[in-house]
Protein backbone atom coordinates (compact mmCIF):
# COMPACT_ATOMS: atom_id res chain seq x y z
CA UNK A 1 0.00 0.00 0.00
CA UNK A 2 1.10 3.72 -0.64
CA UNK A 3 0.16 6.41 0.97
CA UNK A 4 -2.06 7.92 -1.32
CA UNK A 5 -5.01 4.46 -0.38
CA UNK A 6 -5.78 6.15 2.80
CA UNK A 7 -5.66 9.71 1.29
CA UNK A 8 -8.37 9.26 -1.37
CA UNK A 9 -10.70 7.08 1.49
CA UNK A 10 -10.21 10.17 3.33
CA UNK A 11 -11.67 12.49 0.34
CA UNK A 12 -14.44 10.09 -0.34
CA UNK A 13 -15.24 10.04 3.34
CA UNK A 14 -15.42 13.76 2.92
CA UNK A 15 -17.63 13.59 0.04
CA UNK A 16 -19.70 10.92 0.61
CA UNK A 17 -20.74 11.33 4.48
CA UNK A 18 -23.30 8.48 4.62
CA UNK A 19 -19.88 6.74 3.46
CA UNK A 20 -18.97 3.68 6.14
CA UNK A 21 -15.91 1.79 6.55
CA UNK A 22 -14.07 3.05 2.90
CA UNK A 23 -11.44 0.70 1.61
CA UNK A 24 -9.10 1.68 -1.20
CA UNK A 25 -7.33 -1.54 -2.85
CA UNK A 26 -6.15 -2.47 -6.51
CA UNK A 27 -4.41 0.94 -6.61
CA UNK A 28 -2.23 0.99 -9.67
CA UNK A 29 -0.66 3.63 -12.09
CA UNK A 30 -1.36 3.03 -15.35
CA UNK A 31 -0.17 4.91 -18.83
CA UNK A 32 -3.49 6.87 -19.52
CA UNK A 33 -2.18 10.10 -21.45
CA UNK A 34 1.22 12.24 -20.65
CA UNK A 35 -0.52 15.46 -19.53
CA UNK A 36 -2.16 13.98 -16.37
CA UNK A 37 -1.14 11.01 -14.19
CA UNK A 38 -4.05 8.27 -14.12
CA UNK A 39 -4.60 5.90 -11.24
CA UNK A 40 -6.79 2.35 -11.37
CA UNK A 41 -8.25 1.57 -7.73
CA UNK A 42 -11.43 -0.45 -6.47
CA UNK A 43 -13.21 1.56 -3.78
CA UNK A 44 -15.47 -0.26 -1.56
CA UNK A 45 -17.95 1.00 1.70
CA UNK A 46 -20.68 0.31 3.14
CA UNK A 47 -24.12 2.43 3.46
CA UNK A 48 -26.87 2.78 5.87
CA UNK A 49 -30.22 1.19 4.99
CA UNK A 50 -33.01 3.23 4.09
CA UNK A 51 -35.48 3.75 6.65
CA UNK A 52 -38.96 3.64 5.45
CA UNK A 53 -42.28 3.04 8.05
CA UNK A 54 -40.36 2.42 11.06
CA UNK A 55 -38.29 -0.11 9.40
CA UNK A 56 -34.90 -0.04 8.43
CA UNK A 57 -33.46 -2.23 5.93
CA UNK A 58 -29.99 -3.58 6.07
CA UNK A 59 -26.85 -1.63 5.34
CA UNK A 60 -25.34 -2.36 2.12
CA UNK A 61 -21.96 -2.96 0.21
CA UNK A 62 -20.79 -0.39 -3.05
CA UNK A 63 -18.15 -1.97 -5.21
CA UNK A 64 -16.78 0.63 -7.79
CA UNK A 65 -13.69 0.45 -10.14
CA UNK A 66 -12.51 4.23 -10.86
CA UNK A 67 -10.02 6.16 -12.44
CA UNK A 68 -8.05 8.82 -10.64
CA UNK A 69 -6.37 11.62 -12.75
CA UNK A 70 -4.21 13.87 -11.16
CA UNK A 71 -2.12 16.99 -12.55
CA UNK A 72 1.13 16.17 -12.49
CA UNK A 73 4.16 18.34 -11.23
CA UNK A 74 4.38 19.34 -15.57
CA UNK A 75 3.29 18.11 -18.66
CA UNK A 76 2.78 17.61 -22.01
CA UNK A 77 0.45 20.71 -22.43
CA UNK A 78 -0.72 23.43 -20.27
CA UNK A 79 -3.99 22.44 -19.72
CA UNK A 80 -6.51 23.85 -16.80
CA UNK A 81 -7.38 20.32 -15.13
CA UNK A 82 -11.30 20.88 -14.62
CA UNK A 83 -11.49 21.05 -18.53
CA UNK A 84 -11.56 17.66 -19.23
CA UNK A 85 -13.85 16.34 -16.16
CA UNK A 86 -16.11 20.08 -17.15
CA UNK A 87 -16.44 18.21 -20.42
CA UNK A 88 -17.01 14.84 -19.52
CA UNK A 89 -20.21 16.13 -17.67
CA UNK A 90 -21.88 18.03 -19.91
CA UNK A 91 -21.59 15.45 -22.68
CA UNK A 92 -22.83 12.46 -20.84
CA UNK A 93 -25.66 10.99 -22.62
CA UNK A 94 -25.07 13.25 -25.72
CA UNK A 95 -23.72 10.07 -28.16
CA UNK A 96 -20.20 10.75 -27.42
CA UNK A 97 -18.87 7.65 -25.07
CA UNK A 98 -17.63 9.36 -22.19
CA UNK A 99 -17.15 8.09 -18.79
CA UNK A 100 -19.45 9.44 -15.60
CA UNK A 101 -17.27 11.40 -13.71
CA UNK A 102 -17.79 12.07 -9.77
CA UNK A 103 -16.08 14.75 -7.94
CA UNK A 104 -13.46 17.42 -8.94
CA UNK A 105 -10.89 18.41 -6.30
CA UNK A 106 -8.66 21.67 -6.78
CA UNK A 107 -7.79 21.88 -3.46
CA UNK A 108 -3.63 20.86 -2.45
CA UNK A 109 -4.61 19.25 0.86
CA UNK A 110 -6.07 16.11 -0.36
CA UNK A 111 -3.66 14.92 -3.27
CA UNK A 112 -1.33 17.47 -3.36
CA UNK A 113 -2.45 18.63 -7.10
CA UNK A 114 -5.37 19.10 -8.67
CA UNK A 115 -7.32 15.88 -9.21
CA UNK A 116 -10.62 14.44 -10.69
CA UNK A 117 -12.40 10.94 -10.27
CA UNK A 118 -14.35 8.71 -12.62
CA UNK A 119 -16.02 5.73 -13.33
CA UNK A 120 -13.23 3.18 -15.11
CA UNK A 121 -14.77 2.08 -18.22
CA UNK A 122 -14.99 -1.13 -19.74
CA UNK A 123 -12.34 -1.93 -23.06
CA UNK A 124 -8.53 -1.02 -23.25
CA UNK A 125 -6.77 1.04 -25.80
CA UNK A 126 -5.63 -0.58 -29.37
CA UNK A 127 -1.31 -0.52 -29.39
CA UNK A 128 -1.26 0.91 -32.80
CA UNK A 129 2.18 1.82 -32.27
CA UNK A 130 3.05 -2.02 -32.18
CA UNK A 131 0.45 -4.28 -32.90
CA UNK A 132 -0.37 -4.58 -36.87
CA UNK A 133 -4.02 -5.41 -35.47
CA UNK A 134 -4.36 -3.05 -32.69
CA UNK A 135 -8.09 -3.87 -32.72
CA UNK A 136 -8.08 -7.21 -32.67
CA UNK A 137 -9.86 -8.19 -35.89
CA UNK A 138 -11.75 -4.75 -35.55
CA UNK A 139 -9.91 -2.99 -37.25
CA UNK A 140 -13.22 -1.84 -39.90
CA UNK A 141 -15.62 -1.30 -36.97
CA UNK A 142 -13.57 0.73 -34.58
CA UNK A 143 -12.44 2.99 -37.22
CA UNK A 144 -16.29 3.88 -38.67
CA UNK A 145 -17.29 3.96 -35.15
CA UNK A 146 -13.83 6.18 -34.41
CA UNK A 147 -15.61 9.23 -37.61
CA UNK A 148 -19.47 8.74 -36.47
CA UNK A 149 -18.30 9.69 -33.18
CA UNK A 150 -16.44 13.07 -34.29
CA UNK A 151 -19.29 14.02 -36.63
CA UNK A 152 -21.36 13.45 -33.83
CA UNK A 153 -19.22 15.49 -31.91
CA UNK A 154 -19.03 18.34 -34.19
CA UNK A 155 -22.81 18.23 -34.48
CA UNK A 156 -23.47 19.58 -30.88
CA UNK A 157 -24.03 23.03 -30.03
CA UNK A 158 -21.88 23.84 -27.64
CA UNK A 159 -23.73 26.59 -25.93
CA UNK A 160 -26.43 24.41 -25.52
CA UNK A 161 -24.34 22.38 -23.07
CA UNK A 162 -23.09 25.18 -21.29
CA UNK A 163 -19.63 24.94 -22.40
CA UNK A 164 -19.30 28.59 -23.68
CA UNK A 165 -16.00 28.63 -20.99
CA UNK A 166 -14.29 26.91 -22.98
CA UNK A 167 -10.89 28.45 -25.22
CA UNK A 168 -12.63 30.27 -27.60
CA UNK A 169 -16.05 29.36 -26.69
CA UNK A 170 -17.59 32.76 -26.33
CA UNK A 171 -16.31 34.55 -29.66
CA UNK A 172 -17.26 33.32 -33.28
CA UNK A 173 -14.98 33.38 -36.06
CA UNK A 174 -11.70 33.08 -36.70
CA UNK A 175 -10.53 29.73 -35.27
CA UNK A 176 -7.72 29.17 -37.54
CA UNK A 177 -5.62 32.19 -36.36
CA UNK A 178 -6.93 31.77 -32.88
CA UNK A 179 -5.67 28.53 -32.53
CA UNK A 180 -2.65 29.44 -34.54
CA UNK A 181 -1.73 32.18 -32.24
CA UNK A 182 -1.82 29.79 -29.43
CA UNK A 183 0.17 27.29 -30.59
CA UNK A 184 2.63 29.53 -32.35
CA UNK A 185 3.28 31.30 -28.70
CA UNK A 186 3.60 27.34 -26.85
CA UNK A 187 5.96 26.44 -29.37
CA UNK A 188 8.27 29.63 -29.21
CA UNK A 189 8.13 29.20 -25.33
CA UNK A 190 9.40 25.76 -25.18
CA UNK A 191 11.45 26.02 -28.37
CA UNK A 192 14.90 24.42 -27.54
CA UNK A 193 16.59 23.82 -30.99
CA UNK A 194 15.43 26.58 -32.99
CA UNK A 195 13.64 24.76 -36.20
CA UNK A 196 13.49 27.11 -39.21
CA UNK A 197 10.69 24.48 -41.03
CA UNK A 198 8.06 25.17 -38.61
CA UNK A 199 8.41 28.55 -38.40
CA UNK A 200 7.95 28.49 -42.16
CA UNK A 201 4.89 26.01 -41.89
CA UNK A 202 3.60 28.93 -39.86
CA UNK A 203 4.43 31.63 -41.86
CA UNK A 204 2.74 29.78 -44.76
CA UNK A 205 -0.42 29.19 -42.60
CA UNK A 206 -0.77 32.73 -42.09
CA UNK A 207 -0.87 33.79 -45.41
CA UNK A 208 -2.79 31.14 -46.73
CA UNK A 209 -5.98 30.99 -44.63
CA UNK A 210 -8.87 28.23 -44.10
CA UNK A 211 -12.16 29.09 -45.84
CA UNK A 212 -14.69 30.12 -42.77
CA UNK A 213 -15.75 27.27 -40.37
CA UNK A 214 -18.70 25.62 -40.99
CA UNK A 215 -19.57 25.84 -37.63
CA UNK A 216 -18.08 26.47 -34.40
CA UNK A 217 -17.86 22.71 -32.83
CA UNK A 218 -16.24 21.36 -29.55
CA UNK A 219 -12.83 20.14 -30.93
CA UNK A 220 -11.50 17.20 -28.61
CA UNK A 221 -8.11 18.76 -29.33
CA UNK A 222 -6.57 15.40 -29.37
CA UNK A 223 -8.38 13.02 -31.22
CA UNK A 224 -6.67 10.07 -32.06
CA UNK A 225 -5.32 6.17 -32.26
CA UNK A 226 -4.89 5.71 -28.47
CA UNK A 227 -7.35 8.03 -26.92
CA UNK A 228 -10.21 5.81 -26.94
CA UNK A 229 -10.93 2.14 -25.47
CA UNK A 230 -12.68 -0.32 -27.67
CA UNK A 231 -14.46 -3.76 -25.93
CA UNK A 232 -13.68 -6.99 -27.21
CA UNK A 233 -16.94 -6.90 -29.61
CA UNK A 234 -15.86 -4.27 -31.67
CA UNK A 235 -17.41 -1.21 -29.79
CA UNK A 236 -15.53 2.03 -29.08
CA UNK A 237 -16.49 2.40 -25.24
CA UNK A 238 -14.79 5.27 -24.21
CA UNK A 239 -13.50 8.54 -25.65
CA UNK A 240 -10.84 9.97 -23.19
CA UNK A 241 -8.41 12.33 -22.78
CA UNK A 242 -10.30 15.38 -23.40
CA UNK A 243 -7.62 18.10 -21.31
CA UNK A 244 -6.93 20.21 -25.02
CA UNK A 245 -10.65 20.61 -25.56
CA UNK A 246 -11.65 24.02 -26.62
CA UNK A 247 -13.93 25.60 -29.05
CA UNK A 248 -13.51 25.85 -32.87
CA UNK A 249 -13.36 24.51 -36.61
CA UNK A 250 -14.08 20.84 -36.54
CA UNK A 251 -11.55 19.78 -39.49
CA UNK A 252 -9.08 20.19 -36.58
CA UNK A 253 -10.00 16.84 -34.63
CA UNK A 254 -10.67 15.73 -38.31
CA UNK A 255 -7.21 16.41 -39.33
CA UNK A 256 -5.82 15.63 -36.08
CA UNK A 257 -6.88 12.27 -36.69
CA UNK A 258 -5.97 10.88 -39.80
CA UNK A 259 -2.31 12.45 -38.48
CA UNK A 260 0.32 9.63 -39.96
CA UNK A 261 1.83 9.45 -36.76
CA UNK A 262 -1.52 7.46 -35.29
CA UNK A 263 -2.82 6.41 -38.56
CA UNK A 264 -6.54 5.41 -38.27
CA UNK A 265 -6.92 5.14 -42.07
CA UNK A 266 -4.70 1.74 -41.87
CA UNK A 267 -8.24 0.43 -40.97
CA UNK A 268 -10.49 2.50 -42.87
CA UNK A 269 -9.51 4.60 -45.90
CA UNK A 270 -9.78 8.36 -45.86
CA UNK A 271 -12.83 8.65 -47.88
CA UNK A 272 -14.75 6.38 -46.76
CA UNK A 273 -13.95 7.61 -43.11
CA UNK A 274 -15.40 11.17 -43.93
CA UNK A 275 -18.10 10.11 -45.68
CA UNK A 276 -19.11 8.47 -42.18
CA UNK A 277 -17.70 11.51 -40.38
CA UNK A 278 -20.03 13.51 -42.39
CA UNK A 279 -23.21 11.50 -42.01
CA UNK A 280 -22.89 12.13 -38.41
CA UNK A 281 -22.58 15.83 -38.29
CA UNK A 282 -24.68 16.72 -41.44
CA UNK A 283 -21.67 18.70 -42.91
CA UNK A 284 -19.32 18.12 -45.95
CA UNK A 285 -15.96 18.63 -45.54
CA UNK A 286 -14.20 21.07 -47.50
CA UNK A 287 -10.96 18.64 -48.49
CA UNK A 288 -9.04 22.34 -49.07
CA UNK A 289 -9.53 23.80 -45.68
CA UNK A 290 -8.28 20.14 -44.26
CA UNK A 291 -5.46 20.12 -46.34
CA UNK A 292 -4.72 23.49 -44.15
CA UNK A 293 -5.45 21.99 -41.37
CA UNK A 294 -3.28 18.95 -41.86
CA UNK A 295 -0.54 21.34 -41.92
CA UNK A 296 -1.36 23.18 -38.96
CA UNK A 297 -1.74 19.64 -37.27
CA UNK A 298 1.87 19.04 -37.80
CA UNK A 299 2.80 22.42 -36.33
CA UNK A 300 0.25 21.85 -33.57
CA UNK A 301 2.11 18.84 -32.83
CA UNK A 302 5.42 20.30 -32.80
CA UNK A 303 4.56 22.69 -30.40
CA UNK A 304 3.23 19.90 -28.39
CA UNK A 305 6.79 17.72 -28.73
CA UNK A 306 8.29 20.48 -27.83
CA UNK A 307 6.71 20.83 -24.36
CA UNK A 308 8.04 17.42 -23.78
CA UNK A 309 11.59 18.00 -24.00
CA UNK A 310 10.95 21.33 -22.10
CA UNK A 311 9.14 19.07 -19.62
CA UNK A 312 11.92 16.49 -19.18
CA UNK A 313 14.82 18.71 -19.56
CA UNK A 314 13.43 21.04 -16.57
CA UNK A 315 11.50 18.63 -14.92
CA UNK A 316 10.77 17.94 -11.67
CA UNK A 317 8.47 15.41 -13.35
CA UNK A 318 10.67 12.88 -15.81
CA UNK A 319 8.61 10.45 -17.66
CA UNK A 320 9.93 8.34 -20.07
CA UNK A 321 7.01 8.33 -22.36
CA UNK A 322 7.30 12.24 -22.28
CA UNK A 323 11.05 12.33 -23.89
CA UNK A 324 10.51 9.52 -26.35
CA UNK A 325 7.34 11.54 -27.40
CA UNK A 326 9.91 14.44 -27.83
CA UNK A 327 12.63 13.09 -30.16
CA UNK A 328 10.63 10.45 -31.55
CA UNK A 329 7.53 12.19 -32.34
CA UNK A 330 9.48 15.90 -32.83
CA UNK A 331 11.45 14.39 -35.60
CA UNK A 332 8.62 12.31 -36.91
CA UNK A 333 6.59 15.75 -37.52
CA UNK A 334 9.68 17.81 -38.21
CA UNK A 335 10.09 15.88 -41.23
CA UNK A 336 6.30 15.80 -41.98
CA UNK A 337 6.40 19.63 -42.33
CA UNK A 338 9.47 19.46 -44.70
CA UNK A 339 7.23 17.10 -46.86
CA UNK A 340 4.23 18.79 -46.75
CA UNK A 341 6.28 22.36 -46.99
CA UNK A 342 7.56 20.78 -50.55
CA UNK A 343 4.13 21.05 -52.10
CA UNK A 344 2.31 23.20 -50.07
CA UNK A 345 -0.30 23.62 -52.76
CA UNK A 346 -0.86 19.65 -52.55
CA UNK A 347 -0.75 19.56 -48.52
CA UNK A 348 -0.06 16.04 -48.00
CA UNK A 349 -3.55 14.66 -49.47
CA UNK A 350 -2.08 11.27 -50.72
CA UNK A 351 -0.68 10.19 -47.10
CA UNK A 352 -4.26 9.72 -45.42
CA UNK A 353 -5.95 7.69 -48.58
CA UNK B 1 39.77 1.96 -23.87
CA UNK B 2 37.47 -0.28 -25.20
CA UNK B 3 34.49 0.13 -23.33
CA UNK B 4 33.21 3.21 -25.08
CA UNK B 5 30.50 5.08 -23.99
CA UNK B 6 28.54 3.87 -26.88
CA UNK B 7 29.18 0.25 -25.24
CA UNK B 8 27.77 0.98 -21.59
CA UNK B 9 25.16 2.90 -22.88
CA UNK B 10 24.28 0.06 -25.51
CA UNK B 11 24.51 -2.71 -22.63
CA UNK B 12 22.89 -0.59 -19.96
CA UNK B 13 20.19 -0.24 -22.82
CA UNK B 14 20.09 -3.85 -22.61
CA UNK B 15 19.86 -5.26 -19.05
CA UNK B 16 17.25 -3.01 -18.14
CA UNK B 17 15.10 -4.22 -21.43
CA UNK B 18 15.63 -7.71 -21.15
CA UNK B 19 15.84 -8.34 -17.63
CA UNK B 20 15.10 -5.82 -15.56
CA UNK B 21 11.31 -4.95 -17.12
CA UNK B 22 10.43 -8.26 -17.57
CA UNK B 23 11.07 -8.58 -13.85
CA UNK B 24 9.09 -6.04 -12.82
CA UNK B 25 5.63 -6.92 -11.89
CA UNK B 26 4.28 -3.34 -11.87
CA UNK B 27 2.81 -2.60 -15.52
CA UNK B 28 3.45 0.99 -15.37
CA UNK B 29 6.98 0.44 -14.19
CA UNK B 30 8.16 -2.41 -16.71
CA UNK B 31 6.70 -0.18 -19.16
CA UNK B 32 9.07 3.00 -17.88
CA UNK B 33 11.94 0.69 -17.98
CA UNK B 34 11.24 -0.66 -21.58
CA UNK B 35 10.80 3.31 -22.67
CA UNK B 36 14.29 3.92 -20.86
CA UNK B 37 16.02 1.20 -22.29
CA UNK B 38 14.87 2.78 -26.40
CA UNK B 39 15.76 5.89 -24.82
CA UNK B 40 19.21 5.15 -23.78
CA UNK B 41 19.46 3.17 -27.24
CA UNK B 42 19.11 6.83 -29.48
CA UNK B 43 20.87 8.46 -27.12
CA UNK B 44 23.82 6.03 -27.31
CA UNK B 45 23.72 5.41 -31.72
CA UNK B 46 23.94 10.05 -31.19
CA UNK B 47 27.40 9.77 -29.25
CA UNK B 48 29.46 9.04 -32.01
CA UNK B 49 28.45 11.54 -34.64
CA UNK B 50 27.12 13.92 -32.23
CA UNK B 51 29.93 16.95 -33.11
CA UNK B 52 30.44 15.67 -36.81
CA UNK B 53 26.33 16.45 -37.53
CA UNK B 54 26.55 20.11 -35.58
CA UNK B 55 29.83 20.88 -37.29
CA UNK B 56 28.69 19.89 -41.06
CA UNK B 57 25.52 21.92 -40.04
CA UNK B 58 27.07 25.15 -39.12
CA UNK B 59 28.96 24.87 -42.09
CA UNK B 60 26.22 24.57 -44.17
CA UNK B 61 24.53 27.76 -42.90
CA UNK B 62 27.36 30.01 -42.88
CA UNK B 63 28.04 28.23 -46.61
CA UNK B 64 24.02 29.14 -47.30
CA UNK B 65 24.44 32.66 -46.17
CA UNK B 66 27.50 33.04 -48.34
CA UNK B 67 25.59 32.06 -51.48
CA UNK B 68 22.51 34.22 -50.29
CA UNK B 69 24.86 37.43 -50.00
CA UNK B 70 25.71 37.16 -53.41
CA UNK B 71 22.53 35.96 -54.84
CA UNK B 72 19.71 38.11 -53.08
CA UNK B 73 21.91 40.85 -51.04
CA UNK B 74 21.02 43.94 -52.55
CA UNK B 75 16.75 43.28 -51.50
CA UNK B 76 17.66 42.61 -48.34
CA UNK B 77 16.45 45.41 -45.89
CA UNK B 78 17.96 46.25 -42.98
CA UNK B 79 21.03 45.08 -41.26
CA UNK B 80 20.30 41.27 -42.39
CA UNK B 81 23.19 41.35 -45.02
CA UNK B 82 25.92 43.25 -42.58
CA UNK B 83 24.68 40.01 -39.37
CA UNK B 84 24.68 37.30 -42.69
CA UNK B 85 27.91 38.59 -43.70
CA UNK B 86 30.07 38.09 -39.98
CA UNK B 87 27.91 34.60 -39.94
CA UNK B 88 29.80 34.00 -42.52
CA UNK B 89 33.37 34.81 -41.74
CA UNK B 90 32.18 33.05 -38.03
CA UNK B 91 33.55 29.84 -36.67
CA UNK B 92 32.98 27.08 -34.10
CA UNK B 93 33.73 28.38 -30.41
CA UNK B 94 34.77 24.59 -29.26
CA UNK B 95 33.77 21.19 -29.83
CA UNK B 96 32.09 20.34 -27.09
CA UNK B 97 28.04 19.89 -27.70
CA UNK B 98 27.30 22.96 -25.81
CA UNK B 99 29.36 24.82 -27.87
CA UNK B 100 28.54 23.54 -30.97
CA UNK B 101 24.42 23.74 -29.99
CA UNK B 102 25.08 27.54 -28.79
CA UNK B 103 26.12 28.50 -32.22
CA UNK B 104 24.18 26.09 -34.22
CA UNK B 105 20.84 27.91 -32.69
CA UNK B 106 22.37 31.56 -33.01
CA UNK B 107 22.90 30.13 -36.95
CA UNK B 108 19.48 28.86 -37.41
CA UNK B 109 17.81 32.08 -35.96
CA UNK B 110 19.62 33.81 -38.58
CA UNK B 111 18.73 31.76 -40.74
CA UNK B 112 14.65 31.97 -39.86
CA UNK B 113 15.16 35.69 -40.70
CA UNK B 114 16.49 35.14 -44.28
CA UNK B 115 13.93 32.54 -44.96
CA UNK B 116 11.28 34.96 -44.06
CA UNK B 117 12.62 37.77 -45.74
CA UNK B 118 13.56 35.83 -49.43
CA UNK B 119 9.78 34.75 -48.70
CA UNK B 120 9.17 38.16 -49.51
CA UNK B 121 11.37 38.67 -52.37
CA UNK B 122 10.91 38.23 -56.54
CA UNK B 123 13.11 36.99 -58.73
CA UNK B 124 15.33 33.86 -59.45
CA UNK B 125 17.89 34.94 -57.16
CA UNK B 126 15.40 34.33 -54.65
CA UNK B 127 13.77 31.71 -55.42
CA UNK B 128 17.09 29.45 -55.85
CA UNK B 129 17.82 30.39 -51.84
CA UNK B 130 14.71 29.50 -50.83
CA UNK B 131 15.51 26.26 -52.34
CA UNK B 132 18.32 25.63 -51.03
CA UNK B 133 17.18 26.48 -47.67
CA UNK B 134 14.40 23.58 -47.53
CA UNK B 135 17.11 21.43 -49.02
CA UNK B 136 19.48 21.87 -46.05
CA UNK B 137 16.33 21.36 -43.58
CA UNK B 138 15.85 18.11 -45.20
CA UNK B 139 19.29 17.46 -45.04
CA UNK B 140 19.67 18.51 -41.61
CA UNK B 141 16.70 16.31 -40.52
CA UNK B 142 18.01 13.40 -42.09
CA UNK B 143 21.12 13.69 -40.48
CA UNK B 144 19.53 14.32 -36.95
CA UNK B 145 16.96 11.23 -37.34
CA UNK B 146 17.26 9.18 -33.52
CA UNK B 147 18.46 5.83 -34.42
CA UNK B 148 16.79 2.84 -32.48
Amino acid sequence: MTDMEPRIAAYLAHRMPAARDIEIDEFRRIQGGSSQETYRLRARWREAGETTNSQTTASQTIERRLILRRAPPSGLVVAERDIEYTVYHALAGRGVPVPAVYYFEADPRWLDRPFFVMDMMPGKPGHFYTSTDPYEGHGEKIARQFWQHLGTLAAIDHRALGLHDLRNGSVTGEYWSRELDWWEAIYRKNEGVIEPAVHAAIRWLRRNPPPPTIKPAIVHGDYRAGNFLFTPDGRISAILDWEMCHIGDPLEDVAWAIDPFWPMTRHLPLEPGLTEWEQASGFAVDRAALDWWRLFSAVKASAIWATAEASFTHGPAREMVVAMSGIRAGHFHRKLILDMMANPTKIARGNGT
Amino acid sequence: MSLTLEVVLHGVAATLRDRIAPALDDSFASEAARLAAMLITISANAVDDAAAVRVWENAALRALFGDAQDMVGPNMAGDLGDRLAQAVHSSDPGLRISELDEENNRLRTLLVELHEAVETMEGEGARAVDARIWQILRETVTRRAPQS
